[in-house]
């Protein structure tokens, strides 16, 4: 075969003949859960390189004592983006891609439940990435770290529009993360094929399952504490600025709140991979199914739980250290669960070292180290010795790296030949392999030392002490090693696409669903699914004489299967209500005792009051509208529908109004921290009212074109709950803000 | 006084609390007869002793709030769930109330149980009146009571099924870890009367605020954390029990699936 025909062939593989046509726009408006798989991957592929070379002018200017080859600032920059680029843009994007592939072929799906919602989803990494680079033309970028701490991060010490662009972009990044969580979830709920009950579900679906949870709550937390920052930076707002009033720690509370849950949102889907390549290469079904399943439910809840051990060096006191110090460590009773499974499923199987096999033992065992020194740091007073030193450096990319980069590449190296339909070569992954791990461990072991030696994280030189000098040139070498081996990664990548050999169907004799289809699969991903009955359906298939014992479906929740947009509607609302959580916890922390400057009292608890009834009753009319609907009375149906936007409007005037009056007697964002909050807090319920009603009146729109019959109108029903959840919030809102003065 | 006589000698005599114990073994035995189950009513009834002669109720009398949270979820979560566990596997628990059965209502309780008793006024009227305390304890009882039955009714069938119990668990522990946090950070006393407590009646402040360095400040923070933290885990044990529920029936035949192949 002569290149152009490789090349030809490979291109039909990517491009259907009708497709051809317009091959630009094939991939950029598909949302087909496949590509748009790969469109995550491509893209954190791209954010790799460049905070892989971030990382390397890191390790360059570390490389000798005293050096002078980045200055303290843009040193400052490099560890910044380095650090956001690798979580948000790389780490994520990669995972979230391998999700939407596999997800939906391992439970027998067509497709995501949302796709244009996914294709949403993929498009705002790219936008989120552009916007936080283009720091870099707007006067430099974030030089605060990748937490942000205030107030460092606030205008006065960072009057640059680094860290505005850096909020933003995490922003943008987030609202993506919690579409891409939602639609995990309604997924998995709403389009499992027939017979994958719950308890069916492969591992790597249910820790999807799981992980999704923990996205729909903790980003929308990041969230919160990044429309705070913004509101301090951009309207003088007062939130963590201590000289007005403001609380510091405020913003570390909130950020780890999401930081700490943020970790397990990287590392479960490394444990789901690690789930299903090694039960697969060691011929044997994964020890303690349950266990392992179980256990993650268990990470998810505790490390919900913990945040506050990041925050040991800040002295919170010892009662909430005590607490905290018993509560980090208990998470690792269920990792360790995971690593003991894992380990037996190994003992005793035929284990085959092909190289996602490795890749995935390798992060196995440097998942054990970072485990470990994580204990470590889980005991305070070991803790503020060694924070902020490079033993936490060492520590958290033996996590980052050695756990989730490794199962990455483990990941792509086991389901690149069902993605493109070609192998890998083998020959090439072991050197990627070795030179990957050798690099890795000469890299952060090392650190561990300098970091327990004395030598701080995030300063740009050092002096020349006895033993750092060569230690640190050790890492920086291990460094490159690191580096050569991504480049062999892409280099394979991109010849086994055009030139690997053809993979089959199932080159692995796996067993899940993804494998009992073609390799790339077709668009509509399955002709025909086997019979599922247990958790390793193909393996059931291909060997009727000796199939897994059938899992029975336990109860009526185990075949759960709700609408699908009503699910899609919960889900949201549910993220929605820790995002009002946060603003509300603010607004009470703030609110506690009175502040100097105008209070609760300058607002017209009377005027609102009516306002807010027009609002409550507007649940009612909307819930009439649906029963109208429900009744096929569709002259009710509008009227009632028109009735509840009318209420909503009147809503929003009424605040408008009282928008305006405290602007005129001088009361704006900046004024005190009762403004700040008061103005966050209304200000965001109501921009959801108008959310409400933006869809409130498409639904209208469509009800009065009639582009209905029968009474189907799908829409209204999630748009009412939505509805309804805005109503909710404001009960809260109300009765904090307006009502609880009265009776203090 | 040091602190071992404080120990030995802060327990209280309360007839109410004895004849309630008394009365709950009396009726066990004379409706289930003696069971293994009696164990759980016998922790249940030692827990609740515990909770209400012991030192730490005459700390949580006007000297300690971390001592009354204590108390508060001892007699929420532990007593109520050891009592429901006792019953033996047929007893039903009327699920044609729908009051009863409903899972939401059993939530509202259990959570608004936690927020209603730490309003301010609730919250010091239950220190300073006997009357209110008596009304706290049994409403944290039976509310406790409604809320667990969701989770450990006798009968499989009059509880909920278990991905549905997980996340009635964790939003359960979300509210209240809320709570908990509001409390730990709150620059404002919770519950003033513990802040000032008016009379040294045991002249045990000087112990408490010196030997033990246990000033209001820190009293009000262990106890919002021990809301936050330890009352989770016990959410955190319910939902374990819950997985391992759920995934229970479905091993028959797993050592086959684990030979190689």
């Amino acid at each position: 075969m002569n290149g152009n025909t490789t090349i030809s062939a490979t291109v039909a593989r990517l491009l259907t003949p009708a497709e051809r046509q317009h091959w630009k726009l094939a991939w950029l408006s598909t949302v087909d859960h496949k590509r748009i798989g790969i469109l995550y991957m491509l893209t954190g592929l791209v954010f790799f390189v460049i905070a892989g070379i971030e990382a390397l002018l890191i390790r360059l200017q570390l490389m000798v004592p005293n050096n002078t080859l980045l200055g303290p600032d843009t040193y400052n920059w490099m560890f910044t983006m380095h650090g956001t680029t690798m979580i948000f843009l790389v780490a994520m994007p990669v995972l979230f891609g391998i999700m939407n592939y596999i997800l939906p072929l391992q439970i027998g799906a067509r497709d995501m439940a949302f796709p244009r919602l996914n294709a949403l989803g993929v498009w705002l990494v790219p936008f989120g990435g552009i916007l936080l680079h283009f720091s870099f033309l707007a006067g430099g970028p974030p030089a605060v770290g990748w937490f942000a701490y205030t107030p460092l991060s606030e205008t006065p010490y960072s009057s640059q529009l680094g860290v505005d662009y850096w909020a933003i972009s995490l922003l943008v990044l987030g609202i993506g993360s919690v579409s891409a969580g939602i639609n995990f979830i309604v997924t998995v709920l709403t389009q499992r094929a027939p017979g994958m009950t719950l308890r069916r579900l492969p591992l790597f679906s249910w820790m999807v399952f799981c992980n999704a949870f923990l996205v729909i709550l903790t980003l929308p937390i990041l969230n919160a504490a990044l429309v705070m920052l913004l509101i301090d930076r951009l309207l003088s707002g007062r939130f963590f600025l201590p000289f007005g009033g403001g609380s510091a720690i405020m913003w570390q509370h909130i950020f780890w709140a999401f930081g700490h849950p943020e970790v397990y949102i990287v590392a479960i889907p490394a444990f789901a991979i690690l789930s299903e390549v090694i039960p697969v290469f060691s011929r044997k079904s994964i020890f303690g199914h349950e266990f392992v399943a179980a256990s993650t439910v268990i990470i998810v809840f505790l490390s919900l739980l913990v945040w506050a051990h990041h925050m040991f060096t800040v002295g919170l006191g010892r009662a909430v250290d005590l607490f905290f110090v018993a509560a980090s460590v208990l998470i690792a009773v269920p990792t360790g669960v995971k690593l003991f499974n894992w380990s037996a499923t190994m003992v005793g199987g035929r284990v085959r070292f092909t190289t996602p096999m490795l890749f995935c033992v390798a992060a196995l065992l440097q998942f054990l180290i970072g485990g470990l020194t994580g204990v470590s740091h889980a005991v305070a007073p070991l803790d503020w010795q060694t924070k902020n030193s490079y033993y936490l450096v060492a520590h958290f990319h033996n996590i980052f790296v050695g756990l989730i980069v490794f199962a990455i590449l483990g990941g792509i190296y086991y389901w690149f030949p069902k993605m493109s339909g070609r192998m890998m070569s083998e020959r090439i992954g072991k050197w990627t392999f070795w030179l990957m791990v050798i690099g890795f461990n000469l890299t952060f072991m090392i650190q561990h030392v300098l970091g327990l030696a004395g030598m701080p994280r995030r300063t740009f030189t050092y002096p020349d002490l006895p033993g750092w000098t060569w230690m640190n040139m050790v890492s920086t070498i291990g460094a490159f090693f690191m580096a050569a081996a991504s480049i062999l990664f892409v280099w394979d990548l991109v010849a086994s696409l055009f030139r690997g050999k053809p993979a089959g169907d199932n080159p692995w004799n796996a067993w899940t669903l993804e494998w009992a289809t073609t390799s790339p699969p077709p668009h509509e991903n399955f002709d025909a699914l086997p019979p599922i009955r247990s958790r390793r359906p193909l393996w059931d298939y291909m060997n009727p004489d000796r199939p897994d014992p059938v899992v029975p479906a336990g109860g009526p929740l185990d075949t759960f299967r709700p609408e699908k947009n009503a699910a899609g509607v919960i889900t949201f609302i549910i993220s929605e209500a820790g995002f009002f959580g946060v603003l509300i916890l603010a607004y009470l922390f703030y609110n506690a005792t009175p502040k100097s400057g105008p209070g609760a009292q300058v607002l017209d608890v009377l005027k609102t009051s009516i306002f807010s009834i027009c609002l409550f009753v507007s649940s009612f009319t909307i819930w009439r509208s649906e029963v109208a609907l429900r009744g096929n009375n569709q002259g009710k149906m509008k009227v009632w529908l028109a009735a509840t936007i009318v209420l909503g409007a009147i809503f929003i005037v009424g605040q408008g109004l009282e928008y305006w009056t405290l602007f005129q007697s001088g009361v704006t964002v900046g004024l005190n921290l009762f403004a700040t909050t008061f103005f966050t807090l209304t200000g965001f319920h109501g921009l959801h009212v108008c959310f409400g009603l933006l869809a409130l009146l498409v639904v209208f729109g469509i009800a009065l074109a009639g582009a209905f019959k029968n009474g189907h109108l799908p829409a209204l029903g999630p748009v009412g709950l939505y509805w309804h959840f805005v109503d909710v919030v404001w009960v809260f809102v109300f009765s904090i803000v307006y009502l609880w003065p009265l009776f203090r | 006084m040091t602190t071992q006589q404080f120990l030995t000698s802060a327990w209280t005599w309360n007839t109410a609390v004895l004849i309630a114990v008394a009365s709950a073994l009396v009726t066990y035995v004379w409706a289930f007869g003696i069971n293994q189950r009696i164990v759980y009513l016998l922790t249940g009834v030692g827990v609740f002793i515990l909770t209400l002669l012991s030192p730490l109720n005459a700390l949580a009398a006007g000297y300690l709030f971390s001592a009354h949270m204590l108390q508060h979820i001892l007699l929420l979560l532990i007593v109520p769930a050891l009592l429901l566990m006792s019953l033996p596997r047929w007893v039903s628990l009327g699920s044609r109330s729908w009051f009863v059965a409903n899972p939401f209502i059993g939530w509202i309780s259990g959570v608004g149980a936690m927020w209603l008793w730490h309003a301010r006024p609730l919250c010091n009227a239950a220190v300073s009146s006997q009357l209110v305390n008596a009304a706290q304890v049994s409403s944290l009882l039976l509310l406790g009571t409604i809320f667990w039955r969701q989770i450990l009714a006798p009968r499989d069938e009059q509880r909920l099924s278990p991905p549905g119990a997980v996340l009635y668990l964790f939003s359960a522990c979300v509210a209240c870890s809320i709570l908990g946090i509001l409390i730990t950070f709150s620059p404002v006393s919770v519950c003033p009367i513990y802040a000032q407590p008016s009379a040294d009646r045991l002249g045990i402040l000087n112990l408490i605020q010196s030997d033990w360095g246990t000033t209001p400040d820190k009293d009000q923070q262990i106890g919002g954390l021990l809301m936050w933290v330890p009352m989770c885990l016990v959410y955190l044990a319910a939902i374990i029990a819950q997985l391992a529920r759920w995934f229970a029936h479905s091993v028959p035949g797993a050592p086959a699936m684990n030979k190689p192949l």
